[in-house]
């Protein structure tokens, strides 16, 4: 961990459009009853947001307007202003385009300028790894206060115009388990009575001879008519080995904390859809801890789920707590965690 | 519409899943299918009921423990 204790102050989302419920995809992709029902059973998530007019596939939100807004939540709950950031840090598998980074668009929105950004490539982990490199960073004292961001927009994946009954297996779930969102969170090395403080921060690469279980590709000039899958999942082999990595960083951070399985008050458990959530907290097995997931309403919304979860547990006033997030990036493999404690006075929980 | 055979139900399971099954495989236990899988499931009974022009149950449709029981309960 950090030299200085880091801290969490508040965290902001946003979600682009009204929440859209499995009926409307039905309507929108003409699909009936049995459909319907195969998404409640199997997936389970009841709503999701899009950047895009379902009706119409026009795209309405980009990432940059949904973090901006994200942000700009998190520093009003944090009774900070753009000003006082001095580092920002983003994780995206989406990013509106690869260069400008997203992260200086972002900044730009909110006035932001001569600091240093960072923006992270990054899948389902990236929240965590965004938090990793930011606390680094603040607790090495080159910087007092982070902006530290996740989100993902899946608009130029999305296309509502396709036969469904007509994509293959590996193509059809990101149909179904994804959503557009973004999440912010202000960390810093300043005293805040109350504000919990990060313990501990993992991220460790688990893909060595392991096959992508995502991939995402992008196109230019010269390949772009080249037989490439744009989006596809190895479904079978996030539903076999997610749950594995997930017990795995999960007792890796309860050692490095020296904290028993009783000391954890909620769990952030990986929210790839309400099905695999709940097969993975069963799996975890944190039988006093309170669960915090917000993929039902969400859906997958990639580097912004952290965000969403965080948001809910900074809600819970009840001091102290100890809270234990895990996510899974299934592209290349990378399973990661972070602890955070609320003592009751705001100060280190332990010295 | 004809009613669905056996022989067209195997045709499907060949064309629209791409499994490697015979009509001497449908007493299998969909669990012993190689690459049989949940997604699948929904590909195959989209497919079905587009085949028989009918509204199909998925809670009975899960009740199929074999595709012989699956072909039985598309065509009841």
């Amino acid at each position: 961990m950090s030299d200085q204790p880091v801290r969490i102050l508040s965290a902001g989302t946003a979600l682009p459009g009204p929440p859209l419920d499995t009926q409307a995809l039905a309507d929108r992709f003409g699909m009936d009853r049995l459909w319907r029902q195969w998404v409640d059973t199997f997936i389970g998530t009841r709503t999701r947001h899009l950047a895009i007019d379902l009706r119409t596939g026009r795209r309405r939100e980009t990432l940059a307007d949904l973090a901006a807004q994200a942000a700009t939540e998190a520093l009003e709950a944090a009774g900070l202003s753009a000003q006082d950031i001095d580092v920002l840090v983003l994780g995206t598998a989406t990013p509106d385009a690869l260069m400008p980074a997203t992260v200086n668009t972002v900044a730009e929105r909110l006035a932001i300028d001569g600091v240093p950004t960072f923006q992270l490539q990054s899948g389902c982990s990236g929240a965590v790894q965004a938090f990793d490199v930011a606390t680094a960073l603040l607790g090495s004292g080159r910087h007092r206060t982070a902006l530290v961001l996740g989100g993902d927009v899946i608009a130029k994946h999305y296309d509502v115009t396709v036969d469904l009954r007509a994509v293959p297996p590996d193509e059809l779930v990101n149909y179904l388990l994804f959503g557009d969102g973004a999440g912010a969170a202000i960390l810093t090395t300043e005293d805040h009575p109350g504000a919990p403080e990060i313990r501990a921060v993992r991220t460790v690469l688990s893909g060595l001879d392991r096959p992508p279980g995502q991939i995402l590709n992008w196109y230019g000039l010269a390949d772009r008519s080249e037989p490439l899958t744009p989006a596809s999942e190895d479904y079978k082999a996030i539903e076999e080995l997610v749950p594995e990595l997930a017990e795995e960083i999960a007792e890796e951070l309860l050692e490095d904390l020296g904290w028993d399985r009783g000391d954890v008050s909620h769990l952030l458990p990986p929210q790839l859809s309400v099905t695999m959530t709940d097969r993975i907290t069963r799996r975890l097995d944190f039988p006093l801890a309170k669960e915090i997931s917000c993929v039902a309403e969400t859906g997958n919304t990639g580097n912004a789920l952290l965000f969403f979860q965080l948001q809910r547990l900074l809600d819970d006033t009840a001091a102290p707590w100890r809270a234990l997030a895990v996510a899974i990036e299934s592209s290349k493999w990378i399973k990661s965690g972070l602890a955070l404690e609320r003592s009751t006075t705001g100060g280190r929980p332990h010295p | 519409m004809a009613a669905l055979t056996r022989d067209r139900f195997v045709a499907l399971l060949q064309d629209e899943l791409d499994l490697d099954v015979t009509a001497a495989d449908l007493h299998l236990p969909l669990d012993a299918l190689p690459d049989w899988d949940s997604v699948r499931t929904l590909t195959l009974f989209t497919a079905l009921e587009k085949e028989t022009s009918r509204e199909l149950s998925l809670p009975e449709l899960l009740e199929a423990r074999s595709l012989q029981a699956l072909y039985e309960t598309v065509t009841r």
